[in-house]
Protein backbone atom coordinates (compact mmCIF):
# COMPACT_ATOMS: atom_id res chain seq x y z
CA UNK A 1 0.00 0.00 0.00
CA UNK A 2 1.57 3.49 -0.99
CA UNK A 3 1.62 5.78 2.01
CA UNK A 4 -1.53 8.00 2.41
CA UNK A 5 -0.87 11.57 0.88
CA UNK A 6 -1.86 13.35 4.11
CA UNK A 7 -1.17 14.17 7.85
CA UNK A 8 -0.95 16.17 10.38
CA UNK A 9 1.51 19.59 10.40
CA UNK A 10 2.45 21.54 12.68
CA UNK A 11 1.55 25.42 11.92
CA UNK A 12 4.44 28.13 12.13
CA UNK A 13 2.01 31.02 11.29
CA UNK A 14 -1.03 32.21 10.80
CA UNK A 15 -0.24 36.28 9.68
CA UNK A 16 -3.20 38.44 8.68
CA UNK A 17 -1.73 40.30 6.00
CA UNK A 18 -4.20 42.85 4.61
CA UNK A 19 -8.08 43.37 5.29
CA UNK A 20 -9.31 39.69 5.63
CA UNK A 21 -6.42 37.99 3.84
CA UNK A 22 -4.23 35.55 5.72
CA UNK A 23 -1.11 33.84 4.79
CA UNK A 24 -0.61 30.21 7.02
CA UNK A 25 2.65 28.61 7.15
CA UNK A 26 3.05 24.76 8.33
CA UNK A 27 5.93 22.28 8.10
CA UNK A 28 5.97 19.46 5.90
CA UNK A 29 9.07 16.96 6.69
CA UNK A 30 6.72 14.03 5.41
CA UNK A 31 4.67 15.21 2.32
CA UNK A 32 5.95 15.46 -1.34
CA UNK A 33 6.71 18.28 -2.32
CA UNK A 34 3.64 19.85 -4.21
CA UNK A 35 3.74 22.13 -7.21
CA UNK A 36 2.25 25.86 -7.93
CA UNK A 37 -1.13 24.98 -9.13
CA UNK A 38 -1.62 21.83 -7.09
CA UNK A 39 -3.92 21.86 -3.95
CA UNK A 40 -4.65 20.89 -0.24
CA UNK A 41 -7.87 19.69 1.30
CA UNK A 42 -7.50 21.02 4.47
CA UNK A 43 -10.07 20.06 7.55
CA UNK A 44 -11.26 23.39 8.81
CA UNK A 45 -13.67 22.44 11.58
CA UNK A 46 -13.68 20.96 14.76
CA UNK A 47 -16.92 19.89 14.74
CA UNK A 48 -19.57 18.84 11.35
CA UNK A 49 -20.39 22.61 10.61
CA UNK A 50 -18.31 23.48 8.73
CA UNK A 51 -18.38 19.91 7.18
CA UNK A 52 -16.09 18.94 4.37
CA UNK A 53 -12.55 20.00 3.92
CA UNK A 54 -12.36 23.28 2.04
CA UNK A 55 -9.53 23.36 -1.32
CA UNK A 56 -6.37 25.93 -0.78
CA UNK A 57 -3.38 26.24 -3.53
CA UNK A 58 -0.29 25.48 -2.70
CA UNK A 59 1.04 29.26 -2.26
CA UNK A 60 4.90 28.97 -2.05
CA UNK A 61 7.88 26.92 -0.52
CA UNK A 62 10.15 29.09 1.77
CA UNK A 63 13.43 27.36 2.54
CA UNK A 64 15.93 28.29 4.83
CA UNK A 65 19.25 26.36 4.56
CA UNK A 66 18.06 22.54 4.91
CA UNK A 67 14.67 23.04 6.12
CA UNK A 68 11.72 24.18 4.19
CA UNK A 69 8.01 25.15 5.02
CA UNK A 70 4.68 25.36 2.87
CA UNK A 71 2.88 28.74 2.66
CA UNK A 72 -1.24 29.17 1.57
CA UNK A 73 -2.78 32.36 0.96
CA UNK A 74 -6.27 32.73 2.05
CA UNK A 75 -9.63 35.01 2.09
CA UNK A 76 -11.78 34.65 5.05
CA UNK A 77 -15.09 33.95 3.49
CA UNK A 78 -17.25 31.87 5.23
CA UNK A 79 -17.25 29.70 8.79
CA UNK A 80 -14.63 27.75 7.39
CA UNK A 81 -12.09 30.30 6.76
CA UNK A 82 -13.03 32.10 9.82
CA UNK A 83 -11.93 29.07 11.48
CA UNK A 84 -9.33 28.60 9.82
CA UNK A 85 -7.74 32.33 10.42
CA UNK A 86 -8.28 31.37 14.52
CA UNK A 87 -5.42 28.44 14.16
CA UNK A 88 -2.01 30.00 16.01
CA UNK A 89 1.57 28.95 15.70
CA UNK A 90 2.07 25.72 17.26
CA UNK A 91 -1.29 24.04 16.31
CA UNK A 92 -2.00 21.66 14.43
CA UNK A 93 -3.24 21.69 10.84
CA UNK A 94 -5.24 18.21 9.43
CA UNK A 95 -4.30 18.23 5.64
CA UNK A 96 -4.81 15.84 2.39
CA UNK A 97 -2.64 16.52 -0.51
CA UNK A 98 -1.13 17.45 -2.82
CA UNK A 99 -3.85 17.18 -4.89
CA UNK A 100 -4.19 17.59 -8.94
CA UNK A 101 -2.00 18.55 -11.42
CA UNK A 102 0.47 22.15 -11.22
CA UNK A 103 1.13 24.44 -14.21
CA UNK A 104 4.29 23.99 -16.73
CA UNK A 105 5.87 26.23 -18.03
CA UNK A 106 5.84 26.68 -21.31
CA UNK A 107 9.31 27.31 -22.39
CA UNK A 108 10.68 29.79 -25.09
CA UNK A 109 7.14 31.76 -24.14
CA UNK A 110 8.56 33.95 -23.10
CA UNK A 111 7.65 36.89 -20.78
CA UNK A 112 5.47 34.48 -18.66
CA UNK A 113 2.38 36.43 -17.95
CA UNK A 114 0.68 36.06 -14.87
CA UNK A 115 -3.28 37.15 -14.33
CA UNK A 116 -4.64 37.77 -11.29
CA UNK A 117 -7.92 38.99 -9.34
CA UNK A 118 -7.68 39.06 -5.88
CA UNK A 119 -6.80 35.56 -3.71
CA UNK A 120 -5.82 34.02 -7.49
CA UNK A 121 -2.66 35.46 -7.07
CA UNK A 122 -1.82 32.54 -4.34
CA UNK A 123 -0.74 29.69 -7.05
CA UNK A 124 0.83 32.42 -9.54
CA UNK A 125 2.96 33.93 -7.44
CA UNK A 126 4.79 30.07 -6.71
CA UNK A 127 4.79 29.30 -9.75
CA UNK A 128 6.84 32.82 -10.68
CA UNK A 129 9.05 32.03 -7.74
CA UNK A 130 9.44 28.55 -8.96
CA UNK A 131 10.47 29.87 -12.15
CA UNK A 132 12.70 32.41 -11.43
CA UNK A 133 14.53 29.67 -9.66
CA UNK A 134 15.43 27.17 -12.36
CA UNK A 135 16.32 30.56 -14.56
CA UNK A 136 16.55 33.44 -12.87
CA UNK A 137 16.35 35.64 -16.38
CA UNK A 138 13.08 34.35 -16.71
CA UNK A 139 10.56 37.65 -17.73
CA UNK A 140 7.70 38.03 -15.59
CA UNK A 141 4.69 40.22 -16.13
CA UNK A 142 1.90 40.46 -13.18
CA UNK A 143 -1.46 41.96 -13.62
CA UNK A 144 -2.67 41.89 -10.12
CA UNK A 145 -5.85 43.25 -9.53
CA UNK A 146 -9.51 43.57 -7.40
CA UNK A 147 -12.82 45.58 -7.13
CA UNK A 148 -10.91 48.44 -5.30
CA UNK A 149 -7.57 49.44 -4.44
CA UNK A 150 -7.59 47.90 -0.47
CA UNK A 151 -8.19 44.55 -2.21
CA UNK A 152 -5.28 44.24 -4.31
CA UNK A 153 -2.77 41.86 -2.91
CA UNK A 154 0.71 41.06 -2.71
CA UNK A 155 1.49 43.95 -4.89
CA UNK A 156 4.90 44.73 -3.22
CA UNK A 157 5.87 40.60 -3.23
CA UNK A 158 4.86 40.52 -6.72
CA UNK A 159 7.63 43.57 -7.54
CA UNK A 160 10.53 41.56 -6.92
CA UNK A 161 9.55 38.65 -9.30
CA UNK A 162 9.26 40.84 -12.41
CA UNK A 163 7.05 43.88 -13.99
CA UNK A 164 3.38 44.12 -12.03
CA UNK A 165 0.71 46.12 -13.49
CA UNK A 166 -2.45 46.79 -11.27
CA UNK A 167 -6.08 46.94 -12.75
CA UNK A 168 -9.34 47.95 -10.59
CA UNK A 169 -12.89 47.85 -11.37
CA UNK A 170 -13.67 51.97 -9.70
CA UNK A 171 -9.74 52.95 -10.76
CA UNK A 172 -8.67 53.70 -7.64
CA UNK A 173 -5.31 52.54 -8.35
CA UNK A 174 -3.79 51.34 -11.45
CA UNK A 175 -5.57 50.68 -14.85
CA UNK A 176 -9.43 51.01 -14.78
CA UNK A 177 -10.79 48.25 -15.49
CA UNK A 178 -10.75 44.27 -15.54
CA UNK A 179 -7.77 42.00 -16.43
CA UNK A 180 -8.52 40.91 -20.13
CA UNK A 181 -9.02 44.87 -20.86
CA UNK A 182 -5.47 45.36 -19.20
CA UNK A 183 -4.30 43.23 -21.49
CA UNK A 184 -5.69 44.47 -24.67
CA UNK A 185 -4.29 47.86 -23.58
CA UNK A 186 -0.69 46.39 -22.95
CA UNK A 187 -0.97 45.00 -26.18
CA UNK A 188 -2.63 47.64 -28.29
CA UNK A 189 0.37 50.33 -26.50
CA UNK A 190 3.24 47.92 -27.10
CA UNK A 191 3.80 46.84 -23.91
CA UNK A 192 3.21 43.63 -24.31
CA UNK A 193 4.24 41.42 -27.72
CA UNK A 194 2.14 39.48 -28.87
CA UNK A 195 4.01 36.17 -28.35
CA UNK A 196 4.46 35.31 -24.57
CA UNK A 197 2.72 32.60 -22.63
CA UNK A 198 -0.37 33.49 -20.15
CA UNK A 199 -1.26 31.93 -16.46
CA UNK A 200 -4.07 33.11 -14.88
CA UNK A 201 -6.35 32.48 -12.03
CA UNK A 202 -9.57 34.16 -10.96
CA UNK A 203 -13.23 34.27 -11.57
CA UNK A 204 -14.74 32.64 -14.30
CA UNK A 205 -15.83 35.35 -16.31
CA UNK A 206 -12.50 37.26 -16.68
CA UNK A 207 -10.97 33.48 -17.58
CA UNK A 208 -13.25 33.09 -20.48
CA UNK A 209 -12.13 36.16 -22.22
CA UNK A 210 -8.59 35.40 -21.35
CA UNK A 211 -9.47 31.89 -23.51
CA UNK A 212 -10.72 34.32 -26.62
CA UNK A 213 -7.33 36.68 -26.30
CA UNK A 214 -4.49 33.72 -25.90
CA UNK A 215 -6.95 32.12 -28.90
CA UNK A 216 -7.25 35.07 -31.35
CA UNK A 217 -2.78 35.30 -30.34
CA UNK A 218 -2.55 31.49 -30.92
CA UNK A 219 -0.85 31.95 -27.35
CA UNK A 220 -0.14 29.00 -25.22
CA UNK A 221 -2.19 29.53 -21.33
CA UNK A 222 -2.92 28.09 -18.58
CA UNK A 223 -5.70 28.60 -15.64
CA UNK A 224 -6.26 27.04 -12.34
CA UNK A 225 -9.88 26.64 -11.79
CA UNK A 226 -12.17 26.31 -8.67
CA UNK A 227 -15.72 25.17 -7.96
CA UNK A 228 -16.96 23.26 -4.77
CA UNK A 229 -15.44 19.83 -4.03
CA UNK A 230 -16.82 16.95 -1.81
CA UNK A 231 -13.72 14.95 -1.29
CA UNK A 232 -10.54 16.45 -3.96
CA UNK A 233 -9.66 13.10 -4.63
CA UNK A 234 -11.63 11.92 -7.58
CA UNK A 235 -13.92 9.57 -5.36
CA UNK A 236 -17.35 11.96 -5.04
CA UNK A 237 -17.60 13.38 -9.10
CA UNK A 238 -19.07 16.64 -7.74
CA UNK A 239 -16.64 19.16 -9.41
CA UNK A 240 -16.92 18.37 -13.14
CA UNK A 241 -15.65 20.48 -16.00
CA UNK A 242 -16.69 20.62 -19.60
CA UNK A 243 -14.05 20.40 -21.89
CA UNK A 244 -14.23 20.87 -25.59
CA UNK A 245 -13.47 17.36 -27.26
CA UNK A 246 -11.55 18.53 -30.09
CA UNK A 247 -9.81 21.13 -27.92
CA UNK A 248 -7.85 18.81 -25.21
CA UNK A 249 -4.52 19.12 -24.73
CA UNK A 250 -3.02 17.61 -22.14
CA UNK A 251 0.98 18.46 -20.26
CA UNK A 252 2.81 14.73 -20.61
CA UNK A 253 3.42 15.69 -16.31
CA UNK A 254 -0.49 16.10 -15.87
CA UNK A 255 -2.88 12.54 -15.08
CA UNK A 256 -4.59 11.07 -17.87
CA UNK A 257 -7.96 12.53 -18.15
CA UNK A 258 -10.18 10.45 -16.70
CA UNK A 259 -13.12 11.94 -19.09
CA UNK A 260 -16.62 10.93 -18.68
CA UNK A 261 -17.98 11.59 -22.82
CA UNK A 262 -21.37 12.13 -23.99
CA UNK A 263 -22.98 9.19 -26.05
CA UNK A 264 -22.48 11.01 -29.50
CA UNK A 265 -18.88 11.73 -28.03
CA UNK A 266 -19.75 15.55 -28.39
CA UNK A 267 -19.07 16.84 -24.93
CA UNK A 268 -16.79 15.68 -22.45
CA UNK A 269 -16.63 16.07 -18.17
CA UNK A 270 -13.05 15.33 -16.58
CA UNK A 271 -13.06 15.91 -12.75
CA UNK A 272 -10.93 19.58 -11.62
CA UNK A 273 -9.65 17.44 -8.71
CA UNK A 274 -7.80 15.16 -10.58
CA UNK A 275 -7.32 16.41 -14.21
CA UNK A 276 -6.98 20.11 -12.78
CA UNK A 277 -7.06 22.43 -11.07
CA UNK A 278 -4.80 23.75 -14.01
CA UNK A 279 -5.85 22.83 -17.50
CA UNK A 280 -4.87 24.44 -20.48
CA UNK A 281 -7.37 27.80 -21.37
CA UNK A 282 -8.90 26.43 -24.54
CA UNK A 283 -9.95 22.54 -23.00
CA UNK A 284 -12.37 24.71 -21.18
CA UNK A 285 -15.93 25.04 -22.50
CA UNK A 286 -16.59 28.12 -20.88
CA UNK A 287 -19.95 28.54 -22.30
CA UNK A 288 -21.18 25.91 -20.48
CA UNK A 289 -18.97 26.44 -17.21
CA UNK A 290 -20.21 29.71 -17.08
CA UNK A 291 -23.98 28.43 -17.78
CA UNK B 1 -18.65 -1.15 4.14
CA UNK B 2 -18.47 2.15 2.36
CA UNK B 3 -21.48 3.99 0.71
CA UNK B 4 -22.36 3.76 -2.88
CA UNK B 5 -21.56 6.88 -4.63
CA UNK B 6 -18.75 7.90 -2.32
CA UNK B 7 -16.30 5.29 -2.88
CA UNK B 8 -15.65 6.17 -6.44
CA UNK B 9 -14.52 2.43 -7.77
CA UNK B 10 -12.56 1.61 -5.15
CA UNK B 11 -9.46 2.27 -6.08
CA UNK B 12 -9.49 5.95 -5.61
CA UNK B 13 -8.89 5.03 -1.94
CA UNK B 14 -6.69 2.57 -2.14
CA UNK B 15 -3.83 5.08 -0.68
CA UNK B 16 -5.47 6.10 2.05
CA UNK B 17 -6.31 2.80 3.73
CA UNK B 18 -6.00 -1.43 3.05
CA UNK B 19 -9.35 -2.37 1.14
CA UNK B 20 -9.33 -5.51 2.70
CA UNK B 21 -10.17 -4.40 6.07
CA UNK B 22 -13.78 -3.41 4.70
CA UNK B 23 -16.35 -5.65 5.48
CA UNK B 24 -17.74 -5.07 1.56
CA UNK B 25 -16.90 -2.51 -1.14
CA UNK B 26 -19.85 -0.71 -2.80
CA UNK B 27 -19.27 0.97 -6.17
CA UNK B 28 -20.52 3.81 -8.15
CA UNK B 29 -23.92 3.21 -9.30
CA UNK B 30 -23.62 1.58 -12.77
CA UNK B 31 -26.06 1.86 -15.46
CA UNK B 32 -26.37 0.27 -19.50
CA UNK B 33 -24.67 2.85 -20.98
CA UNK B 34 -22.07 5.21 -20.10
CA UNK B 35 -23.81 8.67 -18.49
CA UNK B 36 -22.03 12.04 -18.13
CA UNK B 37 -24.52 12.98 -14.97
CA UNK B 38 -25.54 16.28 -13.68
CA UNK B 39 -24.43 19.78 -15.11
CA UNK B 40 -21.16 21.29 -13.68
CA UNK B 41 -21.62 23.16 -10.55
CA UNK B 42 -22.88 19.76 -8.64
CA UNK B 43 -22.49 20.14 -4.70
CA UNK B 44 -23.12 22.51 -2.38
CA UNK B 45 -21.94 22.36 1.44
CA UNK B 46 -25.04 23.17 4.25
CA UNK B 47 -25.04 22.82 8.00
CA UNK B 48 -23.59 19.35 8.78
CA UNK B 49 -25.10 18.27 4.81
CA UNK B 50 -23.35 17.78 1.68
CA UNK B 51 -26.08 18.87 -1.45
CA UNK B 52 -24.72 17.26 -4.53
CA UNK B 53 -26.27 16.61 -7.90
CA UNK B 54 -23.69 13.77 -9.34
CA UNK B 55 -26.94 12.32 -12.14
CA UNK B 56 -25.31 8.87 -11.56
CA UNK B 57 -22.22 9.59 -14.07
CA UNK B 58 -20.36 6.46 -14.13
CA UNK B 59 -18.46 5.07 -16.95
CA UNK B 60 -20.95 2.13 -17.72
CA UNK B 61 -21.30 -1.54 -17.46
CA UNK B 62 -19.61 -2.71 -20.10
CA UNK B 63 -16.21 -0.20 -19.37
CA UNK B 64 -16.74 -1.31 -15.20
CA UNK B 65 -16.57 -5.10 -16.17
CA UNK B 66 -13.12 -4.03 -18.80
CA UNK B 67 -11.45 -1.42 -16.81
CA UNK B 68 -12.55 -1.63 -13.07
CA UNK B 69 -13.09 -4.91 -12.18
CA UNK B 70 -9.45 -6.57 -12.66
CA UNK B 71 -8.39 -4.04 -9.87
CA UNK B 72 -10.89 -6.33 -7.51
CA UNK B 73 -9.01 -9.50 -8.28
CA UNK B 74 -5.74 -7.86 -6.32
CA UNK B 75 -7.68 -7.12 -2.72
CA UNK B 76 -10.09 -9.91 -1.17
CA UNK B 77 -12.93 -7.65 0.31
CA UNK B 78 -16.74 -8.87 -1.33
CA UNK B 79 -17.85 -6.53 -4.24
CA UNK B 80 -21.36 -4.82 -4.30
CA UNK B 81 -22.24 -3.28 -7.43
CA UNK B 82 -25.22 -0.79 -7.07
CA UNK B 83 -27.46 -0.90 -10.34
CA UNK B 84 -29.28 2.06 -11.97
CA UNK B 85 -31.65 1.27 -14.91
CA UNK B 86 -34.02 4.01 -16.80
CA UNK B 87 -36.74 1.44 -17.15
CA UNK B 88 -37.54 -1.87 -15.73
CA UNK B 89 -35.78 -3.68 -18.74
CA UNK B 90 -32.57 -2.17 -18.23
CA UNK B 91 -32.35 -2.77 -14.33
CA UNK B 92 -32.79 -6.46 -15.86
CA UNK B 93 -30.84 -6.53 -18.04
CA UNK B 94 -28.51 -5.20 -15.75
CA UNK B 95 -28.70 -7.65 -13.32
CA UNK B 96 -28.31 -10.69 -16.20
CA UNK B 97 -24.62 -9.29 -17.00
CA UNK B 98 -23.48 -8.93 -13.25
CA UNK B 99 -24.72 -12.54 -12.81
CA UNK B 100 -21.68 -14.13 -15.50
CA UNK B 101 -19.01 -11.83 -13.36
CA UNK B 102 -17.35 -14.72 -10.64
CA UNK B 103 -15.92 -11.28 -9.02
CA UNK B 104 -19.18 -9.43 -7.93
CA UNK B 105 -21.04 -10.84 -5.16
CA UNK B 106 -24.09 -8.70 -4.79
CA UNK B 107 -26.52 -6.48 -6.16
CA UNK B 108 -27.33 -3.16 -4.32
CA UNK B 109 -30.58 -2.20 -6.32
CA UNK B 110 -30.38 1.96 -6.65
CA UNK B 111 -33.90 2.53 -6.78
CA UNK B 112 -33.92 5.78 -5.30
CA UNK B 113 -31.61 7.78 -6.71
CA UNK B 114 -32.83 11.46 -6.55
CA UNK B 115 -30.51 13.34 -9.15
CA UNK B 116 -32.23 11.39 -12.61
CA UNK B 117 -35.26 12.16 -14.61
CA UNK B 118 -35.82 8.79 -15.47
CA UNK B 119 -36.20 5.56 -13.40
CA UNK B 120 -34.19 6.27 -9.98
CA UNK B 121 -36.59 7.75 -7.20
CA UNK B 122 -39.27 7.56 -9.74
CA UNK B 123 -39.12 4.04 -9.19
CA UNK B 124 -38.42 3.74 -5.87
CA UNK B 125 -41.47 5.67 -4.29
CA UNK B 126 -44.08 3.96 -6.45
CA UNK B 127 -44.99 0.14 -5.23
CA UNK B 128 -46.63 -0.71 -8.25
CA UNK B 129 -43.60 -0.40 -10.12
CA UNK B 130 -41.72 -1.76 -7.02
CA UNK B 131 -43.78 -5.07 -7.32
CA UNK B 132 -42.88 -5.51 -10.83
CA UNK B 133 -39.51 -4.62 -10.66
CA UNK B 134 -37.99 -6.27 -7.93
CA UNK B 135 -39.48 -9.52 -9.23
CA UNK B 136 -38.02 -8.96 -12.02
CA UNK B 137 -34.57 -8.77 -11.14
CA UNK B 138 -34.68 -11.28 -8.55
CA UNK B 139 -35.18 -13.69 -11.51
CA UNK B 140 -32.21 -12.48 -13.39
CA UNK B 141 -29.84 -13.31 -10.72
CA UNK B 142 -28.97 -15.50 -8.11
CA UNK B 143 -26.46 -12.75 -6.53
CA UNK B 144 -27.62 -11.63 -3.02
CA UNK B 145 -29.88 -8.98 -3.98
CA UNK B 146 -29.76 -5.57 -1.77
CA UNK B 147 -32.56 -2.81 -2.17
CA UNK B 148 -31.87 0.39 -1.65
CA UNK B 149 -34.67 2.49 -0.33
CA UNK B 150 -35.46 6.12 -0.88
CA UNK B 151 -36.78 8.12 2.45
CA UNK B 152 -38.89 10.11 0.05
CA UNK B 153 -42.20 8.44 1.15
CA UNK B 154 -44.71 8.83 3.35
CA UNK B 155 -44.35 4.87 4.29
CA UNK B 156 -41.53 3.23 3.80
CA UNK B 157 -42.22 0.15 5.43
CA UNK B 158 -44.81 -0.79 2.22
CA UNK B 159 -41.53 0.05 0.56
CA UNK B 160 -39.54 -2.51 2.60
CA UNK B 161 -41.93 -5.80 2.82
CA UNK B 162 -42.75 -5.40 -1.34
CA UNK B 163 -38.85 -5.89 -1.25
CA UNK B 164 -38.64 -8.73 1.39
CA UNK B 165 -41.80 -10.42 -0.35
CA UNK B 166 -40.33 -10.22 -3.98
CA UNK B 167 -36.83 -12.25 -2.76
CA UNK B 168 -34.47 -9.35 -1.85
CA UNK B 169 -31.99 -10.79 0.46
CA UNK B 170 -31.41 -7.42 2.47
CA UNK B 171 -32.91 -3.74 2.32
CA UNK B 172 -30.28 -0.69 2.79
CA UNK B 173 -31.49 2.90 3.75
CA UNK B 174 -31.62 5.53 3.36
CA UNK B 175 -30.55 6.84 0.46
CA UNK B 176 -30.56 10.93 -0.09
CA UNK B 177 -33.62 13.03 0.51
CA UNK B 178 -34.20 15.84 -2.04
CA UNK B 179 -32.75 19.15 -0.89
CA UNK B 180 -32.51 22.43 -2.21
CA UNK B 181 -30.25 25.42 -1.43
CA UNK B 182 -30.84 29.05 -2.93
CA UNK B 183 -28.08 31.77 -3.99
CA UNK B 184 -30.11 34.71 -2.80
CA UNK B 185 -28.06 37.07 -4.47
CA UNK B 186 -28.66 35.19 -7.66
CA UNK B 187 -31.91 34.24 -6.57
CA UNK B 188 -30.42 30.63 -8.33
CA UNK B 189 -30.00 27.48 -7.17
CA UNK B 190 -26.85 27.29 -5.36
CA UNK B 191 -26.21 23.86 -7.89
CA UNK B 192 -26.91 26.10 -10.79
CA UNK B 193 -29.01 24.26 -13.64
CA UNK B 194 -29.25 21.22 -11.46
CA UNK B 195 -31.42 23.20 -9.40
CA UNK B 196 -31.88 20.40 -6.19
CA UNK B 197 -29.84 17.63 -5.18
CA UNK B 198 -29.72 14.69 -2.95
CA UNK B 199 -28.77 15.52 0.75
CA UNK B 200 -26.09 13.52 2.87
CA UNK B 201 -24.07 13.88 5.69
CA UNK B 202 -24.55 14.26 9.53
CA UNK B 203 -27.49 16.48 9.06
CA UNK B 204 -29.51 13.47 7.74
CA UNK B 205 -28.60 10.95 10.30
CA UNK B 206 -32.03 11.02 12.70
CA UNK B 207 -33.99 11.06 9.73
CA UNK B 208 -32.00 7.44 8.62
CA UNK B 209 -32.09 5.83 12.27
CA UNK B 210 -35.58 6.59 12.55
CA UNK B 211 -36.15 4.93 8.91
CA UNK B 212 -34.27 1.96 9.88
CA UNK B 213 -36.02 1.54 12.91
CA UNK B 214 -39.15 0.92 11.50
CA UNK B 215 -38.08 -1.21 8.64
CA UNK B 216 -36.33 -3.16 11.04
CA UNK B 217 -39.79 -4.03 12.66
CA UNK B 218 -41.61 -4.22 9.45
CA UNK B 219 -39.41 -7.36 7.88
CA UNK B 220 -37.44 -10.62 9.01
CA UNK B 221 -34.63 -9.35 6.39
CA UNK B 222 -31.64 -7.75 7.40
CA UNK B 223 -31.31 -4.10 7.06
CA UNK B 224 -28.28 -1.89 6.29
CA UNK B 225 -28.54 1.49 8.23
CA UNK B 226 -26.58 4.15 6.46
CA UNK B 227 -27.24 8.10 6.17
CA UNK B 228 -25.20 10.68 8.28
CA UNK B 229 -23.09 7.97 10.30
CA UNK B 230 -18.93 9.98 10.88
CA UNK B 231 -18.37 7.87 14.55
CA UNK B 232 -18.43 4.63 16.06
CA UNK B 233 -21.30 6.19 18.11
CA UNK B 234 -23.51 7.09 15.11
CA UNK B 235 -22.45 2.85 13.89
CA UNK B 236 -23.90 1.84 17.43
CA UNK B 237 -26.80 3.81 17.51
CA UNK B 238 -27.75 1.98 13.65
CA UNK B 239 -27.16 -0.80 15.36
CA UNK B 240 -29.44 -0.55 18.62
CA UNK B 241 -31.75 0.90 15.97
CA UNK B 242 -31.94 -2.57 14.46
CA UNK B 243 -29.42 -2.46 11.33
CA UNK B 244 -27.17 -5.45 10.93
CA UNK B 245 -24.71 -3.34 8.97
CA UNK B 246 -23.37 0.02 8.55
CA UNK B 247 -22.40 2.08 5.34
CA UNK B 248 -20.57 4.97 5.73
CA UNK B 249 -20.75 8.02 3.26
CA UNK B 250 -19.94 11.30 2.84
CA UNK B 251 -17.98 11.44 6.15
CA UNK B 252 -14.85 9.11 3.98
CA UNK B 253 -14.42 12.70 1.95
CA UNK B 254 -13.20 14.06 5.51
CA UNK B 255 -11.61 11.35 6.90
CA UNK B 256 -10.84 8.55 4.52
CA UNK B 257 -9.81 6.00 6.80
CA UNK B 258 -13.47 6.54 8.83
CA UNK B 259 -13.91 3.47 8.25
CA UNK B 260 -11.51 1.63 10.23
CA UNK B 261 -11.78 4.12 12.82
CA UNK B 262 -15.26 3.40 12.84
CA UNK B 263 -14.77 -0.29 12.87
CA UNK B 264 -12.14 -0.10 16.16
CA UNK B 265 -14.61 2.07 17.93
CA UNK B 266 -17.06 -0.05 17.69
CA UNK B 267 -14.92 -3.44 19.06
CA UNK B 268 -13.77 -1.03 22.30
CA UNK B 269 -17.53 -0.40 22.68
CA UNK B 270 -18.50 -4.07 22.51
CA UNK B 271 -15.08 -5.03 25.28
CA UNK B 272 -16.35 -2.07 27.46
CA UNK B 273 -20.00 -2.97 27.65
CA UNK B 274 -18.59 -7.01 27.89
CA UNK B 275 -20.85 -7.58 24.79
CA UNK B 276 -19.24 -10.92 23.01
CA UNK B 277 -21.44 -10.46 19.53
CA UNK B 278 -22.40 -7.82 17.57
CA UNK B 279 -25.70 -9.24 16.66
CA UNK B 280 -27.10 -9.02 20.38
CA UNK B 281 -26.64 -5.76 19.79
CA UNK B 282 -28.50 -5.18 16.91
CA UNK B 283 -32.47 -4.59 17.50
CA UNK B 284 -32.05 -3.80 21.14
CA UNK B 285 -33.92 -0.62 21.35
CA UNK B 286 -35.74 -0.54 24.36
CA UNK B 287 -38.95 0.70 25.15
Amino acid sequence: MQKAPGSLSEILGNENISQNYYALSFKVNLLPIPKPGQFYQIRCSDSNDPLLRRPFSFHRLVQNGTTHHLEILYRVIGKGTEWLSKKKKGEVLDLLGPFGNGFVNEEGMEPLVLVARGIGIAPLYGFAEEALRKDKRRKILILIGARLKERILYEKECRKLGRVFTYTDDGSQGFHGRAPELLCHLLKNGKLADKFSLYACGPAAMLKELAEITKRLNIPGQVALQDHFGCGFGACLSCACPLKPDSIKRDPSWQKPALQWSEDRSRAYSLICKDGPVFDLQEIDWEEWLA
Amino acid sequence: MPAAGTFGYGSEYASFLDLNRLGAIIVKTLTLRPRMGSFPHRSTETSSGWLASIGLQNVGMERFIEEKLPFFETIGTSLIVSLGGETIEEYVELAHRVNREKRIDAIELNVSCPNVKKGGMHFGTDPEIMKVLVPAVRQATDKILIIKLSPMVPDIRVFAEISQQSGADAISLINSPVGLAIDIEKTRSKLGRNITGGLAGPAIKPLALYLVWQVYKAVDIPVIGVGGISSAEDAIEFFIAGASAIQIGTYQFIDPTVTLNVLEGIEVYLRRKRIDRLSSLIGSLEG
